[in-house]
């Protein structure tokens, strides 16, 4: 079992590396969604709530099959029409090195790793932007109306009074969302992405431990969460504002 | 310097607002007072135009805010505001709060509006509480540092929405003591209060607001000798029994120089 | 199939041949997890040091789990296990088992939440008109409580039936298996029938989360329920 981390390894740093695009991707553009929600105009306001509510709304394993069937979909009518169509997937960015005599190949990028982390992050957005919104509307509008007051622009009020407020609570809902992120970035095994749940697989098939394979792979997922949400904890008490 | 002319508002079906007109000379203290849902919030909003009359024109030195052309955020950094619950930014030290509408607002540089606030924060009496955030200071203190952002920026003219009905009776003589200083200094102001005792001392008109109109304006020797209206006589009974005429809390600029 | 689908003919075979799994599934998971649910709420708020610890550990575990390395783990990771099930149904029991063992994790957190945010004063009043603590509980406490979990269980609700569609995973023919099936000889329309099946999960979690969550929010605050 243990003489299997050659492939534990690679399979934890694709969750990682997943998970951290996912955060990311998901920080920004759920930033921005959740301000659009908030102070856009009424046609731009409406379109990002669909979309927030859409995508909470219908399963992750959907949306991801959704992204990666489209190019194929869209080939398929192509070809039909007899157009030319766009080339999937015979492309990779990886590294590989020799660790402990073991050659360890990593697939940083290639078709599926790609639609993984789109899906990833478009999901995590809806969900980020639920709770920066949250924290936007509980910050409330008498402060606006202060920065208003001081001459500062509608966007400078939002940027310079609001979203520091706003930021600093929501990292409890936040750190929630990000602390169980990982365990999320499992589906993309469905596409053929190498991360830790597909190694654990492969492993299954060679040495039929099934329990102990899981098990360990469940004990990784729920060491990490922790992790997580414990460093998050702490940076949440660093960040509070006096007095508050 | 601020002239209000016919300005009409309303919320819905709710008419807020009826044909309001006034002026406030430069140095002067306008005192406005009359009975909640009056409309008295919602007139200093439509002043620094954080919610526009419906129709209209407010004029600050000359120039009318509801023209299309006009920026209103520079405006705005010429009309000083002071808010019933402070609004003070919480996640800002007192100082920063008094500083970011120089920097933000006015585009000063950093150090030089952190200067200005800290000078600023002395004339409020603030300035050893510079690095306190709000929710460390009393209301008191709190009103007193929204009273120093509003005068950082050197505005024309300084709004106060009802700034010490928030407040526990035993905060509000320090805010009014302030506000008192400010005025002497010629400053012009428009006071939504209900302090009687400060309105006689330093208002040069008082203006009676009641279901959108004006009943009734005068000097405060009027409004406290004999008033027209019954409504008046009526409201000012009233909140002499609810709120005292809190006299005693202020040192009336003769007595100042005994100190 | 092998005439290509139209749009109705890919909607209502995945509504056929799908919903009925799909629905069972998270029947299924949301009661067990009801009553898992609740026995970790009493134990954490009532049960003192020992079971709080216990149930609260039980939380961290099944909450930090990806749901997919639940259901191997108890549809082919512990042989064995349901020996008194007939071997066919075996991996469908183990996505049971699954759903329902994450969702009373989340749960137990959903109604230790409302149990806490009952008024307090509200279990004095009980005890001062002579209540024991169990009765004020029953009576009192309890009832408020359920009313407030309303919100939060009903997007436990979507987040149930949702995650039934990993059931995909050990073969059983739910909505998301049934949307892969009906046009597998069809790439053209793959990803129209994975908009189809989102939209049907879309027409069964939306309107129950905004019907019983943001309107019973609103409700419940005016009836002054909750906070104290």
């Amino acid at each position: 079992m243990l003489d299997y981390w050659d492939h534990i390894l690679p399979g934890f740093v694709i969750t990682m590396w997943l998970y951290i695009w996912a955060l990311v991707m998901g920080f920004f553009l759920g930033l921005l969604l959740s301000i659009i929600r908030q102070y856009g105009g009424w046609v731009i306001s409406r379109i990002a709530t669909g979309y927030i509510e859409l995508v909470r709304g219908t399963p992750l394993l959907a949306q991801l099959f959704l992204i990666y069937f489209l190019p194929f979909s869209i080939n398929a009518i192509l070809e039909a029409q007899g157009l030319p169509f766009i080339p999937i997937g015979r492309w990779s960015f990886h590294i590989s090195s020799e660790i402990l005599g073991r050659r360890i190949t990593i697939v940083l990028l290639d078709q599926q790793t790609l639609v993984g982390i789109i899906t990833l992050g478009l999901n995590s957005a809806a969900y980020q932007a639920e709770y920066f919104r949250g924290a936007m509307s509980s910050v409330g509008t008498r402060q606006l109306l202060a920065a208003q007051s001081l001459g500062m622009s509608r966007l400078a009020g939002i940027r310079h009074i609001v979203l520091p407020q706003a930021l600093r609570r929501v990292i409890p809902a936040w750190s929630n969302e990000a602390s169980y992120l990982p365990k999320y970035t499992v589906v993309v095994f469905y596409i053929g992405v190498v991360e830790l749940f597909a190694q654990a697989h492969y492993i299954v098939t060679q040495l039929f431990l099934t329990l102990i394979t899981y098990s360990l792979i469940a004990l990784i997922f729920l060491s990490l969460i922790t992790i997580i949400s414990k460093a998050l904890d702490s940076i949440h008490k660093r960040t509070s504002i006096p007095g508050l | 310097m601020l002239r209000i002319a016919d300005v009409w508002k309303s919320y819905g079906n709710l008419q807020v607002l009826k044909k309001i007109s006034f002026e406030v000379a430069e140095r002067e203290v306008k005192v406005i007072f009359g009975p909640s849902g009056s409309g008295k919030s919602t007139l200093l909003r439509c002043i620094n135009m954080l919610s526009p009359p419906d129709k209209g024109k407010v004029y600050l030195c000359g120039q009318n805010l509801m023209a299309p052309e006009i920026n209103l955020n520079e405006m705005r950094a010429r009309i000083g505001m002071v808010f019933q619950h402070f609004n003070l930014f919480v996640h800002l030290k007192a100082i920063d709060n008094v500083s970011i509408g120089l920097r933000r607002g006015k585009g000063l540089p950093k150090e030089e509006a952190r200067a200005k606030a800290l000078k600023t924060l002395a004339r409020v009496k603030m300035e050893d509480w510079a690095d306190h955030y709000p929710a460390q200071l009393s209301g008191g203190q709190q009103q007193r540092v929204g009273i120093a952002r509003a005068l950082s920026m050197d505005p024309d003219v300084i709004l106060f929405d009802e700034p010490t009905s928030a407040l526990d009776p035993e905060l509000i003589g320090e805010v009014l003591q302030v506000m008192l200083d400010i005025a002497k200094t010629g400053t012009t102001m428009v006071v939504v209060t209900h302090e009687m005792g400060f309105a006689n001392a330093v208002a040069s008109e008082m203006i009676f607001l009641d279901r959108g109109i004006i009943v009734e304006c005068g000097t405060p020797q009027h409004f406290f000798t004999s008033p027209k209206s019954e409504r008046v006589k009526r409201f000012l009974k009233q909140i002499d029994i609810l709120y005292g005429r809190h006299e005693e809390l202020l040192k009336l600029p003769n007595e100042e120089g005994s100190k | 199939m092998s005439d290509i689908p139209d749009l109705p003919t890919i909607f209502f075979y995945i509504l056929r041949t799908g919903l009925p799994a799909t629905l069972l599934l998270t029947a299924q998971g949301l009661l067990w997890g009801f009553v898992l649910g609740l026995s970790l709420a009493l134990m954490r708020v009532y049960g003192g040091k020992v079971l709080g610890w216990i149930a609260s550990g039980y939380e961290k575990v099944f909450r930090g789990i990806p749901l997919v390395v639940l259901i191997v783990l108890f549809a082919f990771g512990i042989p064995g296990l349901f020996w008194f099930i007939d071997p066919i149904e075996r991996p469908l029991t183990g996505v049971f088992l699954a759903l329902a063992l994450r969702s009373g994790a989340y749960q137990s957190q959903i109604f230790r939440g409302a149990i806490l945010s009952v008024n307090p004063g509200q279990m004095k009043a009980a005890r001062a008109l002579g209540m024991s603590r169990f009765q004020a509980f029953r009576h009192i406490i309890f009832p408020q409580a359920l009313r407030l979990s309303v919100p939060s269980w009903s997007n436990e609700y979507a987040v149930v039936i949702k995650d039934s569609s990993f059931a995909y995973e050990i073969g059983i023919i739910e909505m998301m298996k049934a949307a892969y099936r009906v046009t597998s000889n069809f790439p053209e329309l793959w990803a129209l029938s994975m908009g189809v099946v989102a939209i049907l999960y879309f027409i069964f979690t939306y309107p129950v989360t905004r019907l019983f969550g943001e309107r019973q929010t609103k409700k419940l605050k005016e009836l002054g329920m909750g906070g104290g």
